[in-house]
């Protein structure tokens, strides 16, 4: 409890700072962080990557310090993320299935201080004026990396609420490898909260959806280890922020994930006994700034994925090692 | 010198002795058009029937026409890039003459060459719906959902083209 206080203390302290002065880019990046979190608002935003666009809903609510999500696809099969603070269920294929479980999370995942020294040691940022997005104006900042192993990230912040309006992802020869932006927003005001008591499972039952066997072991066990696997060349400042063993929906076995972050993107590398599925195709792939490299390491699949250039995942998974017992 | 060139080229001199040969390479012609010239008789002799272009100058040409794109910081960055510059000046137009050659010579060995590229070039597959899982995991710890919230998971729920005609429901609301 104390810590929430430190925190809106902090908050207050960010909004004051804001009128009072100027801000560096990592200044609103703060301000963006805990707007998004903190802020009651209702738009679409179009999500680019590759050569495709996709037009999705957002509500976003904040009630008795909790954190309510709802993200709803309007372009082609029906796709819904609802999440609650740290749980989230995914609604495809006519399936409700939860996600994520992550009790430990924070209520408002906040960049911290580390965070942000890691950011500003990795990437040169900068402001770049005032533009309109979705009829707001915007403070531009840019991410430029100091290296080639990241990529650019440009964000539009909102002046008034601090909600990021848009963010897009830079290749190095600046090609736009993906962008979020919000092309209707309403900030506050009267949004819909009728779908609030969905997102406890209770009613996701009660609404009669399909729970497949497997669901329920879908509810996902999380412990914290120390299995032993290192990585060599991660780029520089890619700190590890989690490793866990967890299970994962269709892997018959506890998958291993290690998480690093640089501040502005993650890496993730996750191991698990190779049960020689079929599905499990070896190689590069990507989605938008997501690049995933899949691999066989003597009877392990390593999995790497990140917003990162291929490279880089290509560069991490080929340094992956057992070092331990 | 000559000597030296071609102890270079069997890869039997010290490194030290290397550098200064490639440090008196870079100030004196000669020196140059003899590497030239060893190269030329080595890869004759390896392969006569294919050998009628130099690529060397061609590739150093087109080279100096790029943009340098890094800042230099300081001297001593600048100095150490120049040797990355010319060094890499140099891989690349080995490169450009293997490429070539391994065409020339076997049609097996091309697609090995063809491969290695394509890795470097920014992947074109299309992760897979099987993966989103994988992205699912991942987005839980990025930086990318504290910024975006919500929104960065529209990744993970991506759909491809073909799956989204046959499985969409024509009933769906």
């Amino acid at each position: 409890m104390r810590l929430h206080v430190a925190f809106y203390g902090v908050l207050l302290a960010l909004v004051a700072h804001a009128h009072a002065e100027e801000k560096s880019a990592l200044d609103w990046l703060g301000v963006a962080a805990i707007a998004g979190h903190q802020t009651n608002y209702s738009g679409v935003f179009v999500y680019q990557y590759n050569d495709r666009v996709e037009t999705s809903n957002l509500i976003h609510v904040t009630e008795a310090g909790s954190e309510y999500e709802k993200l709803v696809s309007l372009d082609g099969p029906k796709r819904e993320i609802i999440r609650h603070d740290g749980q989230v269920w995914s609604y495809t294929h006519h399936q409700m299935v939860q996600m994520d479980s992550q009790q430990e999370r924070s209520r408002f995942p906040f960049l911290l201080p580390e965070q942000l020294a890691a950011l500003s040691a990795n990437y040169q940022a900068k402001l770049l004026g005032i533009e309109r997005v979705a009829g707001y104006n915007a403070q531009v900042l840019l991410f430029q990396p100091k290296d080639n192993l990241r990529y650019t990230h440009k964000m539009w912040v909102h002046t008034d609420s601090g909600l990021l309006l848009k963010a897009a992802v830079l290749s190095e020869k600046n090609q736009v490898a993906e962008q979020y932006a919000f092309t209707q927003l309403q900030i506050g005001g009267q949004i819909d909260r009728s779908w609030l008591k969905l997102s406890d499972m209770a009613g996701l039952h009660d609404k009669g959806l399909h729970h497949s066997p497997e669901t329920d072991k879908t509810a996902k066990e999380i412990t914290r280890i120390n299995s032993g696997w290192v990585a060599d060349m991660l780029p520089t400042g890619f700190k590890k922020t989690m490793e866990i063993l967890r299970e994962m929906h269709g892997k018959h076995a506890p998958v291993t994930q290690m998480v690093f972050s640089d501040g502005l993107s993650a890496i993730s590398i996750f191991i698990e006994p190779n049960d020689e599925d079929e599905d499990d195709v070896e190689g590069l792939s990507s989605r938008g700034a997501v690049s995933l490299y899949r691999k066989i390491l003597d009877k392990n699949l390593i999995t790497v994925v990140g917003e990162v250039p291929p490279r880089t995942v290509m560069q991490v998974l080929d340094s992956v090692r057992f070092n331990g017992k | 010198m000559k000597n030296e060139i071609s102890a270079m080229m069997d890869g039997e001199l010290f490194e030290d002795e290397a550098e200064s040969l490639l440090g008196r390479n870079k100030n004196d012609s000669s020196i140059r058009k003899n590497w030239a010239v060893y190269h030329l008789i080595g890869d004759v002799l390896r392969q006569p029937e294919h050998i009628h272009c130099d690529l060397s100058s061609k590739v150093r040409e087109r080279l100096r026409d790029e943009p340098t794109v890094v800042a230099p910081r300081g001297r001593a960055v600048k100095q150490k890039m120049r040797t990355f510059a010319l060094s890499a000046a140099a891989s690349l137009s080995a490169v450009g003459v293997v490429a070539w050659m391994s065409l020339q010579i076997s049609p097996e060995v091309a697609p090995q060459m063809a491969m290695q590229q394509s890795a470097l070039r920014p992947a074109s597959m299309q992760i897979r719906t099987n993966s989103n899982d994988y992205l699912m995991a991942h987005q839980e710890f990025s930086p990318s959902t504290v910024m975006n919230g919500s929104a960065s998971y529209i990744r993970t729920v991506s759909y491809t083209r073909e799956e989204a005609g046959p499985q969409s429901n024509p009933n769906e609301k």
